[in-house]
């Protein structure tokens, strides 16, 4: 069985600073991985380096995306192959619309699979399917994208987005952040639902809240650029309880 | 000198009117044109040392030998379907509406489509006759757009010949668009034409005016062009002016259009510049009575060596009214964009709200932008603000995009096309709307992505 994700001793960083130093993951079909740390760890890091994001450079490692070498791919290329990022900060785009946004990039994905274009009805009744999933309003497809929207509008958006182009692989970076429990809810049911054995998640988040809705196979805490512990979800337990300090304290010595 | 030639150009022009002015040489409009040749030569050529015009350098094609004679006969007579080829699409786009056509400045009644009798309507020519018996049009010719404004305004009135007079009635609410098509016939040599136009909107009166200048042929046309707008109490009147002539268009157009709004009315601008090698605006609205509004848009999009100045000005005579301008460009290639946005605030305008935002994006290096807002508020008790930004592509969102299978240079082409665009969703005309947003997607290469 090929893992979807495969990261070995990836190092990587911004101009002369390492923030990722020497990652090792591997995520096989049908499993949840979270990942945990405090502030500042790299967890973002990691997502913006599958994802593509210039900005980073990658010193060393590799990264294999269902057996492709996925750091040789352009970010639009990434998402085609079937990667998605759910970001932490969802950009505001005035003037483009969430409905032809999505039609556009539908099709792009489609077009990558040697699909035909789908049909504007097709479409419409895919988004409003896809809409009741995350429970976002009609009205959000004819605004414009992220445009003056709440942040749990925007993190709902971003699910939405992200059951449109069913993804093989999905990150949501934080998505839990600044959710009240009922969006909470919302967002959890609508990765849920999107879960099956051939797709795979990877979860950032800060706290175990969203781990009793989402619940992982493996927990991970990212702590200086490093994965310093694996474990299950009684792992993410564990750091509710006791905080991050002594984790901090035993890769220290370890280090 | 190139400045000389012009005014002889003038003066000889200014010669061929006066001759054909039969019995109204000391008509009103005839006094008034010796007026303004008198201004024009006091005031001459306007150079880049002047303030107004700092950017606006007309020296490289004043000189050429325009002419404002037209000979019939020697080349084919314009056709309708001439017409609508040279406007990009616009005549089509606009199906439904009716064209007021002028070609090389004089209003042709042979080729416009207005029907005769439309209730409430009345479109006629601009004559010495008329401006002689009509009380309503002496008033307000030359009132808006005085011929001290500047000089090409003097000259437009110096030489003004067969303009057009647009007259709605009150409680006249128009469904279809006045297309007013400024066709500039220069298949034969350099033209010269001053386009005028005179709106009278009456009392609870509603219309949409479309002006777009285009060329056909390729000797350069300098297009003089003078549009006022008389807004009676709580009318509407949304004025939209497009440039989008044909690719290699030689178009040189300088336009002046002015509005006075009274109580309760609402006058609504839309300045579209896509495609001429030189395009300057004035744009001048005054709001003479409490309750009155304004809403000046702009959008150019620019590439090649093409200019787009903009220069508005928002007169807040009295107090309770409101003004809202929003401006962007996008400049690319060595194209260069100027806004100028004077809002005045007079002593006893208070209780006035005006807002103005001008935003840009350099697609290029050497492309450039020059962007001037210019606030004077006598009153005190007033909500004023502007704001300006000039920068490039936000690259965040342009990662988001791509990070959703979105090719960069599609990403790049959907969020200058969106930069754009968010101006064009205040446009409430459906179909004009949907032509611009393709004519700019179009230049940019991109699909119409807007909401
Ligand atoms: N674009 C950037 N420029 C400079 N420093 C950055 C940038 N992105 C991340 N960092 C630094 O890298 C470290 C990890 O950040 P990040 O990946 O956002 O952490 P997390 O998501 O775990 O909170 C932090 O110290 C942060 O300041
Ligand atoms: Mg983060």
């Amino acid at each position: 069985m090929t893992p979807i994700l495969q990261i070995t001793d990836l190092t990587a960083g911004i101009e002369e600073r390492e923030i990722l130093k020497g990652i090792t993951l591997t995520v096989n079909p049908g499993e949840v991985h979270a990942i945990m740390g405090p502030n500042g760890s790299g967890k973002s890091t990691l997502a913006s380096v599958l994802a593509g994001r210039a900005d980073y450079t990658v010193t060393g490692g590799t990264v294999s995306f269902m057996g492709k070498d996925l750091l040789d791919m352009a970010p639009e290329e990434r998402a085609r192959e079937g990667m998605f990022l759910a970001f932490q900060y969802p950009v505001e785009i005035p003037g483009v619309s969430t409905a032809n946004f999505l039609k556009t990039s539908v099709n792009e994905l489609r077009k990558h699979r040697g699909q035909e274009p789908l049909a504007p009805a097709a479409f419409l009744s895919l988004m409003r399917e896809r809409m009741k999933l995350v429970e976002m309003d009609q009205s959000f497809l004819s605004r414009s994208l992220n445009d003056g929207f709440s942040g749990g509008e925007k993190k709902r958006n971003e699910i939405f987005q992200m059951a449109m182009l069913e993804p093989v692989l999905a990150v949501l970076d934080e998505t839990d952040s600044g959710l009240d429990i009922d969006a909470l809810r919302i967002v959890a049911g609508g990765v849920n639902a999107l879960r099956s054995s051939s797709t795979a998640t990877i979860v950032i988040t800060h706290y175990q809240r969203l781990l009793d809705y989402i619940v992982p196979d493996v927990v991970h805490v990212l702590w200086n650029g490093r994965i310093v512990r694996s474990g299950g979800k009684e792992l993410a337990l564990e750091l509710e309880k006791r905080g991050y300090d002594w984790i901090k304290a035993e890769s220290a010595v370890e280090a | 000198m190139s400045t000389d030639t012009f005014t002889t150009i003038v003066q000889t022009a200014f010669d061929a009117v006066a001759k054909g002015v039969n019995g109204q040489a000391s008509g009103p409009m005839h006094l008034q044109r010796v007026a303004a040749l008198n201004a024009f030569t006091k005031q001459g050529i306007p150079t880049t040392r002047h303030e107004e015009w700092k950017y606006t350098n007309v020296m490289p094609f004043i000189g050429l030998p325009f002419s404002s004679e037209r000979h019939e006969g020697t080349t084919d007579p314009l056709t309708i379907d001439d017409i609508s080829q040279s406007s990009s699409g616009l005549h089509e786009a606009l199906e439904g509406g009716w064209t007021v056509a002028i070609i090389n400045g004089r209003y042709e009644q042979n080729l416009s489509s207005v029907p005769q009798h439309v209730p409430g309507l009345t479109i006629e020519a601009l004559t010495d006759e008329l401006v002689a018996t009509d009380s309503a049009v002496r008033t307000a010719l030359g009132s808006l757009a005085p011929i001290d404004l500047h000089p090409f305004v003097a000259v437009n009135a110096a030489l003004t010949h067969q303009g057009v007079v647009i007259r709605l009635d009150a409680n006249i609410t128009l469904e279809r668009t006045i297309h007013i098509a400024i066709v500039n016939d220069v298949r034969q040599q350099d033209t010269l034409a001053t386009p005028r136009i005179l709106v009278l909107a009456g009392a609870r009166s509603s219309v949409d005016i479309v002006e777009s200048h285009h060329t056909i042929g390729s000797f350069t046309a300098l297009d003089i062009s003078v549009a006022e707008c008389v807004l009676r109490p709580e009318c509407a009147v949304r004025y939209t002016k497009i440039v989008d002539a044909v690719p290699n268009s030689t178009l040189k157009n300088i336009s002046s259009i002015a509005a006075s709004v009274e109580h309760g009315s609402r006058f609504t601008s839309f300045a579209v510049s896509l495609g001429a090698s030189f395009v300057r605006n004035d744009l001048l609205v005054r709001l003479i009575e409490p309750a009155s509004e304004t809403y000046l848009y702009g959008a150019s999009v620019l590439g090649g060596s093409e200019y787009a100045d903009n220069h508005t000005v928002v007169d807040h005579a009295v107090h309770h009214c409101h003004s809202e301008e929003l401006y962007k460009g996008l400049y690319d290639g060595s194209s260069i964009g100027v806004f100028n946005g004077k809002i005045f605030v007079r002593p006893q305008a208070q209780k006035t709200t005006a807002y103005q935002s001008n935003h840009t994006i350099l697609l290029s290096d050497k492309a450039q932008v020059n962007a001037k807002p210019q606030l004077e508020i006598w009153a005190d008790d007033v909500k004023c603000s502007h704001g300006a930004t000039s920068g490039q592509l936000n690259e965040e969102a342009i990662f988001y995009l791509r990070s959703r299978g979105i090719d960069a240079d599609k990403a790049r082409a959907l969020m200058t096309y969106a930069f754009v665009a968010e101006v064009l969703e205040h446009m409430d005309h459906d179909a004009l709307r949907l032509h611009c947003e393709q004519r700019i997607a179009t230049k940019l290469g991109a699909e119409p992505f807007a909401p």
